[in-house]
């Protein structure tokens, strides 16, 4: 008989234990896909505070959130908003009262970024197409022209992003931390790499044979894995690909709050408490979720 | 089978033929009229195009639905390869994506393209959601601007911010546009289509949909629009055939018919 591996599975309260004030955190997903909200939620339980947060390029409801929650003090933004929800009112008032701290970039300058803490390189050179937009004017620290020592052209250097703690969600995972997105991989492999402790959420937790029997199926190893949870409705009321859809009616419903101002009756509401998401699973009820179901 | 079309699906025709049969497109978040227009151009005149919807991934997504979520899974229905970000990022420095369409908060006559802030960028009025992949503009073969709004406070004389670049006016900064990015070739909204052929790029009425009148769309506009001679045509309407494909392989739940009041 082998030895045996340690289970990497714990609750979510225990995996995001060590995440400290003014922690540099990053959560996966694209918009309202696959984005580890319950974990983003265990996180405003905790009451953490001045976290620097790397968001994905395209994302928006768990930065809101965050932000109404208090606990923001510094936000990269390539695109933070509720695509077909509108705009993203705690963060639009945030930085129109100018309450946080903003660094503006774009899609290529957050994956490039975290693709070179990924691989350990000091810096990325990119073609300098962002000499034609204001980008580099209000971000003088992200976009720095150099010489391209190769052909003496000027080109620009934008540094390493490395994110202290990464939140991935996936449809499947087993407790070596092996996850598997049925929506395919987006960018979570870079995410991981790039940042010092991953925290995978997984709505089911399977059995290592599973893993075994596709590893071409695996978008996330384990190896780069410190903490796997099991979140039922994880990404909950985004959507996670294979698994349900999003619950735009509760969208709506958090927009509602935001717009005016009330996000915090919301968190009140349906994220704080020590039931955890079973409040906010519970509001939902039984037909709704199943309703959200995915064939 | 009526010939009453909306104005969302004329702009999808307007879309389609902005598209090549030797094209490679990606289009982004809020799409359904790109979207619709890229693949009616797939079942007409452009079979041999390829396209990536950004979010999911999909290469030439099938989903016989219009969908309101760029990165909803469905959209992978019928799909032939599902792209990672990192392919996306690839193909937009490398200008193997020969057109973006991109929509904006504020587009000025010279086509830049606003989607970060309105007002003074360090107290701004309105805070948009940020430049996301605009930055492309000057790295892609060309872009498609769409919009679904038309009024005088989109169309300004200069944007606020530069999220996206249009025709630069300073001729130092032109270095840095890759060799390939001819910029934008039309821009395409609920009142007209309009383009850049002026020897000044800046920006022309090249057709008016109907019911417009060259003097309702430059009311509409903040700026001085081109105008070239007497008259402007009138954008083709969608055709009976253009309509049946849209309504019954691409849009079949009817989104394009609601999308615009």
């Amino acid at each position: 008989m082998s030895a045996q591996r340690r289970s990497k599975l714990m609750p979510a309260a225990e995996a995001i234990a060590g995440i400290q004030d003014g922690a540099k955190v990053i959560a996966g997903g694209v918009h309202f896909s696959n984005t580890p909200l319950a974990l983003v939620r265990e996180l405003i339980r905790r009451g953490v505070r001045d976290l620097e947060i790397i968001p994905t390029p395209a994302t928006g409801l768990w930065v809101d959130m965050l932000l109404a929650a208090g606990a923001v003090r510094k936000l990269w933004v390539s695109y933070i908003g509720m695509e077909f929800m509108g705009l993203a009112h705690n963060f639009r008032r945030a930085v129109e009262a100018g309450t946080v701290e903003i660094v503006d970039v774009d899609e290529p300058t957050i994956f490039l970024g975290l693709r070179a803490a990924a691989g350990g390189l000091p810096f990325v050179a990119m073609p300098p197409i962002h000499k034609l937009t204001d980008l580099p004017k209000v971000s003088p620290q992200v976009y720095r022209d150099i010489v391209d020592p190769f052909t003496g052209r000027t080109v620009i250097a934008t540094p390493p992003l490395a994110p202290d703690w990464a939140f991935i969600h996936v449809a499947k995972a087993d407790v070596n931390g092996n996850g598997v997105s049925l929506g395919g991989r987006h960018m979570e492999d870079v995410i991981a790499k790039a940042s010092k402790h991953v925290i995978l959420s997984a709505e089911e937790i399977v059995d290592p044979s599973v893993i075994t029997a596709a590893p071409t199926h695996t978008t996330v190893p384990g190896v780069l894995v410190e903490a796997v949870v099991h979140t039922p409705y994880g990404a909950y009321p985004g959507t996670c690909p294979g698994v349900y859809s999003y619950d735009r009616a509760h969208l709506e419903e958090y927009s509602e709050y935001a717009k005016d101002d009330r996000t915090a009756a919301y968190l009140e509401r349906y994220v704080y408490g020590s039931l955890g998401d079973r409040v906010l699973l519970d509001a939902a009820g039984p037909e709704r979720l199943a309703a959200l179901e995915l064939k | 089978m009526t010939n009453a079309y909306s104005i969302a699906e004329l702009m999808a025709t307007a879309i389609a033929r902005e598209m090549r049969d030797d094209d490679f497109a990606a289009i982004g978040t809020a799409s359904e009229i790109p979207l619709c227009g890229i693949r009616l151009a797939q079942k007409t005149h452009a079979p041999n195009m390829w396209f990536i919807y950004g979010g999911c991934g999909a290469l030439n997504s099938k989903n016989p639905k219009l969908v309101e979520m760029a990165a909803d899974f469905r959209n992978l229905t019928g799909a032939e390869y599902r792209a990672p970000l990192a392919d996306l990022i690839d193909f937009e420095f490398t200008g193997r994506f020969s057109v973006l369409c991109f929509g904006g908060m504020q587009i000025d006559q010279y086509g830049n393209v606003n989607i970060t802030n309105i007002g003074d960028y360090a107290h701004p009025k309105v805070r948009g959601p940020g430049s996301i992949g605009l930055p492309f503009m000057g790295s892609v073969k060309r872009t498609v601007l769409y919009v679904q709004h038309h009024h005088a406070r989109l169309f300004v004389p200069k944007v606020d911010f530069i999220s996206g670049p249009g025709f630069v006016q300073d001729p130092d900064l032109e270095q840095y546009r890759s060799p390939w990015a001819k910029g934008t070739s039309a821009v395409i909204t609920p009142l007209a289509v309009l383009d850049f052929e002026t020897p000044d790029r800046r920006m022309r009425l090249r057709s008016i949909h109907p019911g417009q009148t060259v003097e309702s769309v430059q009311a509409a506009t903040g700026f001085e629009l081109v105008v070239d001679g007497g008259t402007v045509p009138v954008t083709a309407i969608p055709t009976a055939d253009q309509l049946k494909i849209i309504r019954e392989e691409i849009d079949t739940t009817g989104v394009l018919q609601r999308l615009i009041a």
